[in-house]
Formats: structure tokens, C-alpha cells, sequence
């Protein structure tokens, strides 16, 4: 009985050591990397990801007809997106360091169709100029990231000020479950994409359980993160949350 | 930032190639290369675009880093491949009586795989390397990328610079003050940080507007002009496809 426990935790152990490696070290643990999908995987992420990206930019229009300052300002939420999920943050489980997303802040904030739009934006820069995330996985990438991400934090955020759940802790679970979103959707990505002729299922299982020596603790970090973001707003420029209608105006004055 | 090509641009040969071309050249060569049933192709790919990178005089410590985490990547998933992945057992061990195997077919696989990143990677790395942003956009202008997403990306590219210094202030100041000590303090400096960032966004874009609409602007950034495409480089690039396309097929 002891050796096949023995044998059962050495079976989770190592594939979690291998994700330890795979996915930490300064990982990008949210991009998935260039060339890792073969071409009809990309290409199905991509015909997935269009849509969205063509609602986002419909809605871009739209607003910045009313709004000179809109573009503008997609524009550098975009830019603060690509910085916060460049930014190196230890990880105590992991012994290294990761990044967040920053997808749940921006979803909150900007509203998932526009979130999707930056999170594509800032990935097309750092694949092509960092080479992280990749122009094949770009698809791929949108749809974890951006699409999930966004669409997770967006309706956490909701969801959570509808029932009168507080502004910290609505913004706090809004980042970790974006965060969490982008790396099941990450996984199920990895694994259809280089499972080959094996079973689907328990590769997926061995992806998940490697992503979480960082994702755990790096979901916790992004709920702070978010947190800390959104009270920061609401402390400083509540005029701000109100214009973006992510709070009505008699929660402001409330 | 220093892997931005503008730190280290150089002119070459390479980025005086018009951005259409180099785009279509990359675009194709990376479909040529994720379509690729092996890994020769991939692994001449690499090494051809090592050959450019050289050739272009990129310096060793961008290089590194631009490679490091992909190649990083693709080594771990060979090893899972090889151990995790395939049926036909090339030889197995045991680790505290779990028996570990490493699989033929796993092996081939994972070799696959890396290579294709390789591959992949080293071609995207070279278009990166020798292309300035502002051509990149007129290039995806040209193959009528929606002028929205090149706004935004002309507008993030341009603030990224300005907004990693303002973090980086942040990052700094709070550090000074003990700001990342424990896990708590590190969380809620972090929240502050990017609320920050988040604010000074907000705020630039309204300047930004201000003095954009002072000098005109009306909602939409200038059209890029191309220059024509010149007969030299469509018969160069053409060749060198058709050469790649007869070894993608061989």
C-alpha cells in the first residue's frame, strides 16, 4: 500500500517538477510559445479569436466617435497591460519568478470586447519583439488570454457588485479567476495542440498540474493586484470608474 | 526593452528589405515550417536565420536573451514528450519504485516539436531584428490589417516606453521603502503600482488627445504611404521562397 502511494506521488511529483521548469524560470507562463502548436491547431485558435478581436474593434469605432480621447486611451491601457505582463514577480512555492496577466484589470475597466482588443495588441508586441507568445500562437494566446481572461474578470467583477460583495474582494476574485480562466484555457491550448496521437485527457491533467506551483500563487498575486487597482481608482479618481461604468454613480457617492 | 530592435538597429541589408516583403517572406516561411511532417526543415531554418542574425551583427547578449526562453521551452517539452508521451519503450528505470520510460515515439515527437519552435522562433526573431515598429505597421497596413488595430498599436508601442520608466519609479521607490519585504507588503505594493499606472494612463491619454487635437487630429492617425516595391527584392525573395519550398518538400 505505501509503495503505490509512494508510486502515485512520484507519478504527480514529476510531471509537476518538469511544469516547475517548463513554466517558471522568468516563464511566460501565459503565452504559449512560438512554433509549439502545429499549423491546424494555430489556425483553429486564430479562426476562434477573430471574431472577438472584430467585435472589439467594431466597438473601438464606435466609442471613439463619440470619445477623441478613446483611442488614445486603449492605447495605453494596452501599453500597461504589455508592462504589468512583463514584469517579473517572485513566486515563494515556485523558488522563481512569473508575471500576471493584467486581463482582469483591464476587463474590469475597459469591458471585455476592448480588453480582448489590448490583450491582442500587447501580445503582437512581445511576440514580435520578445519573443514571447509567438505570430502562430498569437491566436491561441488572444483566446486564453484576452478572451478568457477579460471575459472571466469582467463577469467575476459583475456578478460579485450585483449581490453587494465589496470592491476589494469583488476585485480581488475578478483577478484571480482571469488569471485562473487564462490557464485552464492555456492548458487545454498545450495540450490538444502537442498531445500527437496520445489521449487528450491525461496530458491535460499533467499540464494543469504543472502550471500549479505558479498559477496558484500567481492567481493570488493578480487578485491583489486587481484589488489594489481598483480601490486605488475608487480612493483617487472614483469620477474615473464612473465614466468607464464600472461603478454607478450612487456607489461613488455612497 | 534593449531586445526592441530600435536599441540595437543597424543598417544591414536586412533592414534596408522592404517591411511588405520581409512580412510575406516570414509569413510564409513560418507556414512552411509548422506544416513541416520532421525536423530537418525546421532545423535549417534555424540555422539559416543564425546565419542572418550573424549577419546582422546582433549583439550576443540580445540574441541570448531573445532564445533563451523558447529554446528553454522546447527542451522541456522534449523531455516530457520522451518520458511522458508514446508507446514504443526505448528503455525504462526505476525512481523509487515508479518505474520511468523513455518512449521512441515520444522522443521523435518532442523532437518535432522543438524543432518546429526553433524554427519558428529564429524566423519571427529575424523579422523582429531587422524591421523598425513604424515599418512593421505600414507593412501590416499594406495587407489591410483594419486601421483601428494599427492606431492601437502605434499608440502602445509609443506609451510602453514612457510608461515602463514611470513603473519602473514606482517599482523603485517602493522598493527603497521596504515596499516588497513580505509576501503581504509585496501584494498590496504591487495593487499600488499598477493602480498607478493604471491612473497615469488615464491621464495621458487626455493630454494626449489635447495636444493631438491641437495639430489636427480628428479621430484618425495619418494613412502610411508605401514606397513601390522595387524588382530586385520581389525576384530575390521570390527565389529564395521557391529554394525553401523545394527543401520543405524534399
Amino acid at each position: 500500500m505505501k509503495i503505490q502511494n509512494l508510486k502515485i506521488r512520484i507519478q504527480v511529483f514529476i510531471p509537476v517538477l518538469f511544469g516547475c521548469f517548463l513554466f517558471t524560470g522568468n516563464a511566460y507562463a501565459m503565452h504559449i510559445s512560438e512554433g509549439i502548436l502545429p499549423w491546424n491547431w494555430a489556425a483553429l485558435w486564430f479562426v476562434v479569436a477573430a471574431p472577438f478581436v472584430a467585435v472589439g474593434l467594431h466597438r473601438l469605432k464606435k466609442l471613439s466617435n463619440t470619445d477623441l480621447s478613446f483611442k488614445p486611451l486603449v492605447g495605453l491601457m494596452a501599453a500597461v497591460v504589455f508592462i504589468i505582463s512583463c514584469m517579473p514577480i517572485p513566486v515563494p512555492t515556485a523558488g522563481t519568478c512569473s508575471h500576471p496577466c493584467g486581463t482582469g484589470m483591464s476587463g474590469i475597466l475597459l469591458g471585455p470586447t476592448i480588453s480582448i482588443l489590448i490583450t491582442a495588441v500587447a501580445l503582437l508586441i512581445q511576440a514580435l519583439f520578445l519573443a514571447h507568445g509567438g505570430l502562430s500562437t498569437w491566436g491561441a494566446d488572444i483566446v486564453s488570454m484576452g478572451i478568457m481572461g477579460s471575459l472571466a474578470g469582467f463577469l467575476t467583477f459583475r456578478a460579485l457588485r450585483a449581490i453587494k460583495i465589496n470592491i476589494p474582494i469583488a476585485g480581488f476574485m475578478a483577478g484571480l479567476l482571469a488569471d485562473w480562466a487564462t490557464y485552464i484555457t492555456t492548458s487545454v491550448e498545450l495540450a490538444s495542440g502537442i498531445k500527437g496521437d496520445s489521449p487528450f485527457m491525461p496530458l491535460f491533467w499533467k499540464i494543469l498540474i504543472a502550471f500549479i506551483p505558479t498559477q496558484l500563487p500567481l492567481g493570488i498575486l493578480e487578485g491583489a493586484m486587481t484589488a489594489g487597482m481598483v480601490v486605488l481608482l475608487y480612493k483617487k479618481r472614483p469620477d474615473l470608474l464612473v465614466k468607464m461604468r464600472v461603478l454607478k454613480p450612487e456607489e461613488v457617492a455612497a | 526593452m534593449e531586445l526592441f530592435s530600435e536599441y540595437f538597429k543597424k543598417d544591414n541589408l536586412f533592414s534596408r528589405i522592404d517591411a511588405r516583403v520581409k512580412l510575406l517572406a516570414a509569413l510564409t516561411l513560418l507556414v512552411m515550417v509548422l506544416s513541416y511532417k520532421g525536423f530537418a526543415f525546421p532545423l535549417l531554418m534555424a540555422l539559416l536565420c543564425l546565419f542572418f542574425c550573424i549577419k546582422m551583427r546582433i549583439p550576443s547578449r540580445v540574441f541570448i536573451l531573445r532564445f533563451s526562453e523558447p529554446l528553454f521551452i522546447a527542451a522541456v517539452v522534449l523531455l516530457l514528450k520522451f518520458f511522458f508521451s508514446g508507446e514504443d519503450v526505448l528503455f525504462s528505470m526505476n525512481i523509487m519504485g515508479a518505474r520511468i520510460a523513455g518512449h521512441k515515439d515520444g522522443l521523435m515527437d518532442g523532437l518535432q516539436i522543438a524543432s518546429r519552435m526553433l524554427g519558428a522562433v529564429s524566423v519571427v526573431a529575424v523579422l523582429g531584428f531587422s524591421t523598425p515598429f513604424t515599418e512593421f505597421m505600414a507593412g501590416l497596413s499594406w495587407l489591410r490589417v483594419p486601421r483601428g488595430f494599427i492606431e492601437i498599436l502605434m499608440f502602445a508601442y509609443r506609451y510602453i516606453f514612457v510608461l515602463f520608466e514611470d513603473a519602473m519609479v514606482i517599482y523603485n521607490a517602493q522598493k527603497n521603502r521596504l515596499g516588497y519585504s513580505n509576501v503581504r507588503r509585496g501584494l498590496s505594493s504591487f495593487g499600488v503600482l499598477a493602480g498607478s499606472l493604471t491612473l497615469k494612463a488615464f491621464e495621458q491619454s487626455q493630454n494626449v488627445t489635447v495636444s493631438m487635437v491641437q495639430r489636427g487630429y480628428d479621430g484618425n492617425m495619418p494613412a502610411l504611404k508605401h514606397k513601390p516595391f522595387r524588382a530586385s527584392e520581389i525576384v530575390f525573395s521570390t527565389l529564395f521562397l521557391i529554394v525553401m519550398g523545394v527543401a520543405w518538400s524534399i
